[in-house]
């Protein structure tokens, strides 16, 4: 072990590295060459100042605890520019998802609202619940009130099934 | 035409104005939409906490539009529109994952069709109905119209999985809107984000980049702002007085789903149409248009 990040002491973990490459089903994110078109045009950049072609690199020297658990993996807005404009298509967005999802598996800080989506799904099949909505004129309107069809959500058999696809790493 | 329709969680809990005028105006273009027997979530949420299932919520959608005997599938969503398409192509291109969703489908007995294609509102429109059979309906030519296009991230990339529009200049919807007789305006800021994602957790940022673009239409001088996403249209229009105090600004921009402008020239009721529903000024833009 000879590399380590003079800055913040930080390690690689390899097997977090290689966890990151098998997410992503395939090798191209060793294909990155920082020519930073990804954060020339990153939509979270200047606000949030999230640079894909840095978390290509960390995930590239193996440097992926930190990054883990940052706050900074949330701040993607998911345009999806960065995928559409990798020439070597190591696709910054889906390494970030993986990152995320690995964070997850190591029950790490993650932003409330996702698993609580993920809960609402189990429950209902939706990630959201159905709302009152107000008119210009401030009259209340449900589904029913406008005459949508009901909601019919999944049957019985779906929460045990999607259950089980939420424990495949 | 017969498609099998699925909404995803935004549009049937809450953007019901976009519901609405894609129940109206579809059949009036000899579309007949069969909702799937069930309303599940695409699987957004879901590919930040476990790719894998993510993707088997994806499947299932396409499972069960199968179940509906129907080829085509509708989804007016752009999110939903892409989580579906990448759940698809990752189970054409892995045999791992394929194999495993198809294993967890049979436990509930759906069955997974390849040959589900899926198709959004603005190609729907543009290339199965086509411009010419849309202009031969129109009863109202909406004239003196100078209106903004905003496409949504999700249905113009990443281009590798074919997508509805070309990724960095996409023309389909300003055609759409030409076609009814108003004017489509080009803008530098056309192709960026409403900022949807990060509304869970950095609000404040999120409406930054709704009320940024919203400023930069509203220096065009345009009659309103035409969209064809739940999410975009969650940001632009609901949040719209929330966007304009985060930048400082007094934003009064009318912003309509494409189906409700349509809509209009086909001459349905603004009532049928969820009109009354959208919460940013668009009165403006009916009272210029029923003159």
């Amino acid at each position: 072990m000879s590399l380590v990040d003079s800055m913040s002491m930080a390690k690689p973990n390899l097997e977090a590295r290689e966890k990151i490459l098998v997410k992503l089903h395939g090798r191209e994110l060793l294909n990155c060459f920082q020519c930073m078109k990804c954060t020339s045009g990153c939509t979270a950049l200047k606000l949030l100042e999230l640079k894909p072609h840095e978390i290509e690199k960390l995930v590239n020297l193996g440097l992926v605890d930190e990054l883990a658990s940052s706050d900074i993996i949330w701040t993607c807005v998911t345009c999806l520019k960065c995928v559409q404009r990798c020439p070597q298509k190591a696709s910054p967005y889906h390494v970030i998802m993986a990152l995320r999802n690995l964070t997850v598996e190591r029950e790490a800080k993650v932003p409330e609202a996702y698993m609580k989506a993920v809960s609402l799904i189990l429950e209902s099949g939706l990630a959201e619940t159905a709302q009152k909505v107000a008119t210009r004129t401030a009259q209340v309107c449900s589904r029913e009130n406008l005459e949508l069809p009901k909601i019919s959500g999944p049957g019985a058999s779906f929460q045990a099934v999607f259950l089980k696809a939420l424990e495949e790493r | 035409m017969k498609a099998a329709v699925f909404w995803g969680c935004r549009i049937l809990t809450g953007q019901y104005g976009y519901e609405m005028s894609v129940r109206e105006v579809l059949p009036k273009l000899d579309v007949e939409l069969t909702d799937l027997r069930e309303a599940i979530c695409c699987g957004d949420p879901v590919k930040s906490v476990n790719d894998f299932a993510a993707n088997y919520l994806g499947a299932r959608v396409l499972a069960l539009a199968n179940h509906t005997g129907l080829c085509d599938m509708l989804v007016p969503c752009n999110r939903c529109h892409f989580v579906i398409s990448e759940a698809k192509h990752l189970l054409e291109t892995d045999e791992k994952t394929r194999s495993k969703v198809i294993g967890l489908l049979k436990e509930e007995n759906l069955e997974y069709n390849p040959n589900v294609r899926i198709w959004h509102t603005i190609d729907l429109l543009h290339d199965c109905i086509g411009l010419n059979s849309i202009k031969k309906k129109i009863v109202k030519p909406l004239k003196d119209l100078k209106l903004a296009m905003h496409y949504g991230c999700q249905i113009l990339r990443y281009d590798s999985l074919g997508r509805v529009d070309d990724a960095e200049n996409p023309r389909k919807l300003d055609e759409l809107v030409e076609i009814l007789g108003a004017e489509s305006l080009d803008y530098a800021e056309k192709l960026d984000c409403c900022g949807l994602a990060l509304v869970y957790s950095h609000i404040d940022s999120a409406l930054s980049l709704a009320g940024s673009k919203l400023k930069a239409i509203q220096a065009l001088n345009v009659d309103g702002l035409i969209i064809s996403c739940p999410d975009c249209g969650f940001m632009f229009d609901a949040k719209q007085k929330d966007s304009a105090s985060v930048v400082g600004a007094k934003l009064n921009i009318p912003v309509l789903y494409y189906t409700q402008l349509l809509g209009l020239a086909l001459s349905i009721t603004q009532d049928k149409l969820g009109l009354h529903l959208n919460q940013s000024p668009v009165d403006q833009l009916l009272t210029k248009v029923s003159v």
